[in-house]
């Protein structure tokens, strides 16, 4: 009697593992769709980038007109802004495989190329700001989630108001060399941070005005 | 993959994997759900009946079971356990009119339905004995449905489906969904030979097997539930019938309710720490009602956790954007922040809400005493699924933190 109640048990335990790997297996090729989806994004971008930096090399032996450079930077900045969001949307929804967030540091990458690449043509055109905002992507920190939420919010209704800005924000905390690199030139200790023009560090802002302010 | 992903996995299996249960064990048994066995003879009952201060349910109580269908009911023995109001009289009343009535009254309050139980056990003499609480109306039928099950010798005791006597307001009509999907999950676990309790409104008991367990614990605060794990432990089978309706009053305030609650949840815990040897032992009481009784409070637990801790982090971030946002003049909120793309977590909490809905209104169409197909107003099915539910599991930490400090009083 007791064999044929322990049946259903073991039945039923089969059956559940059987549901649940079906769901794991259907949630990581939803994940992969999803990176695949991310990574097609991420080669236009690199195509852009390189792009963007054979210009800028171009300039520098050359008289070439800064709205080219401006409008060339403003267009890439603008560009893997969009596929960031993209990204944020997966990257909420990727709890399986690490595939997504990966792509976010490789972003992080790009940004900061885009960020390096852009040092002397500044100090060259005067026709654009930019605008680095550094972050902590693994904050666990309420407030500081916080505070960043409403930092995207203020900085993105700046870049709204003035298209000559280049606004590119980066995760500070995703372990690469070459940003920590440029955050110890800088010296950047905390974050949230905002590079101004590559000149003035913030790390506080009061409101939109603190900032339109100190570009103008 | 982060620590709360992976607790939200083993929760969700957990879940799926009562659910999966209950369901196998539904299909497989859906045809014996209202099976009723006919005695094979008539076996000669004595019912006990304890009344504390009831003296107005206590006359209906009586002529429900006087007016049994059942032959075999020699003896309606009912004891007083010294109440305030004139329960006593009443019942003495009813002794005087009928040689079936016995009315016995403690020498002093004993405090809870066990003592005066084990007081009323004294005068039985019959090859079954059954309890039923002074405020419960049996159906004439009842005993009738349950008897049968004796003819199997291992059959140690039956327990009957509890409906609700006075569903008029928000909590007793809730309590009313409660009591179907109780009895119906009872019903699918006497399949699995892993019934946990038989109920205090109307159980019957083989004499034999229930002298074997010594009588009611007076120390536990759910005796009916203790009784029943000494059943278990001493290798009797539990049965349950579906046809047999028994009804009852529910508290239908908030308070009563909550204290009613306390004790079930304490004399659980009691019932588990008394025991807590037999754990994953032989038999079902081991195999399968202890790990399903720990893994039910470790489910309703998580969840809390799972649950309080989320809504917690996202009130306090809303707060605090709401505070900055406000200071820095820019707006409280934007579209970016709504995105619609669920995760596998996501999808797994909707198919286990989705079954788990399905199973509720399975268990009320089988349970349905009038009215249409479930029986129940959609808004209620939504308040006991999205808010009564919810309820469990700080009931069941306040009943922790309550047998630690010793509770012990009904």
């Amino acid at each position: 009697m007791l064999k044929s109640k322990k049946n259903v048990l073991w039945e039923a335990l089969v059956v559940t593992i059987v549901i649940f790997l079906a769901g794991l297996f259907l949630g990581m090729l939803l994940e992969t769709s999803n990176s695949v989806e991310v990574s097609n994004l991420y080669t236009q971008s690199e195509i852009s980038l390189t792009d963007a930096m054979t210009t800028l090399r171009l300039t520098e032996d050359s008289d070439f007109n800064c709205d080219v450079i401006k409008q060339g930077n403003i267009d890439f900045a603008n560009r893997i802004y969009e596929e960031a969001k993209t990204l944020e949307k997966y990257e909420e929804s990727g709890k399986l495989t690490d595939s997504i967030k990966l792509f976010h540091k490789k972003y992080d990458l790009l940004r900061t190329l885009l960020w390096t690449s852009n040092q002397k043509s500044l100090e060259r055109c005067e026709n654009y700001d930019l605008l680095v905002y550094l972050y902590e992507y693994n904050s666990e920190d309420n407030g500081k989630k916080a505070l960043q939420n409403v930092w995207s919010k203020i900085l993105l209704d700046v870049k709204q108001q003035n298209e000559d800005i280049l606004l590119l924000p980066i995760a500070a905390d995703q372990e690469l060399t070459s940003l920590d690199l440029l955050m110890s030139e800088y010296g950047i200790t905390q974050l949230p941070a905002l590079v101004i023009n590559n000149e003035q560090v913030l790390y506080e802002i009061e409101n939109q005005n603190q900032i339109q302010t100190l570009l103008d | 993959m982060e620590f709360l992903t992976i607790l939200y996995f083993v929760y969700t299996f957990v879940a799926f994997y009562f659910l999966t249960i209950y369901i196998m064990t539904y299909f497989q048994n859906r045809k014996a759900m209202y099976e009723t066995i006919e005695p094979d003879k008539i076996r000669s009952l004595s019912m006990v009946i304890p009344c504390f201060n009831e003296a107005k349910s206590i006359g209906k109580n009586i002529e429900a079971f006087l007016n049994s269908d059942y032959n075999g009911l020699k003896k309606l023995i009912i004891v007083d356990d010294c109440s305030t109001d004139n329960s006593y009289e009443i019942i003495k009343q009813y002794a005087k009119k009928y040689s079936k009535v016995i009315a016995l009254q403690t020498p002093k309050n004993t405090g809870n339905a066990a003592g005066a139980k084990n007081f009323g056990i004294k005068y039985v003499k019959t090859e079954l004995i059954g309890f039923s609480d002074a405020d419960s109306l049996p159906n004439k039928n009842a005993i009738s449905k349950m008897v049968g099950a004796f003819n199997d010798s291992k059959v140690g005791g039956i327990t009957s489906r509890v409906f609700v006597n006075n569903p008029k307001n928000y909590l007793s009509r809730i309590q009313a969904i409660e009591y179907k999907i109780i009895a119906f999950t009872r019903k699918l676990l006497e399949f699995l030979d892993a019934i946990y309790v038989t109920n205090g409104p109307l159980s019957l008991y083989r004499k034999k097997a229930f002298d074997q367990t010594g009588g009611f614990d007076t120390n536990n605060l759910t005796e009916d539930i203790e009784l029943t794990w000494h059943l278990v432990e001493k290798g009797w089978q539990v049965k349950m019938s579906i046809p047999a309706i028994v009804r009852s009053y529910v508290p239908i305030t908030i308070k009563t309710w909550f204290h009613q609650r306390i004790r079930w949840n304490v004399g659980g815990i009691q019932t588990i720490a008394k025991y807590r040897k037999q754990f994953l032992g032989t038999g079902m009481l081991g195999l399968f009602i202890m790990p399903f009784f720990a893994l039910s409070w470790f489910l309703g637990l998580t969840g809390l956790v799972f649950l309080g801790y989320r809504i917690i982090n996202y009130i306090m971030v809303r707060f605090l954007v709401a505070k900055y946002s406000v200071a820095a003049q820019v707006a409280l909120i934007s579209m970016d922040e709504f995105t619609v793309n669920p995760s596998i977590l996501f999808i797994f909490g909707i198919v286990l809400f989705s079954l788990g809905l399905a199973y509720t209104i399975t268990a009320l169409t089988y349970s349905k005493e009038s009215g249409w197909i479930i029986g129940h107003s959609i808004r209620d099915i939504f308040i006991y699924s999205f808010f009564y539910l919810l309820m469990y599991p700080p009931l069941l930490i306040v009943s922790f933190y309550k047998y630690l400090r010793g509770y012990n009083t009904w």
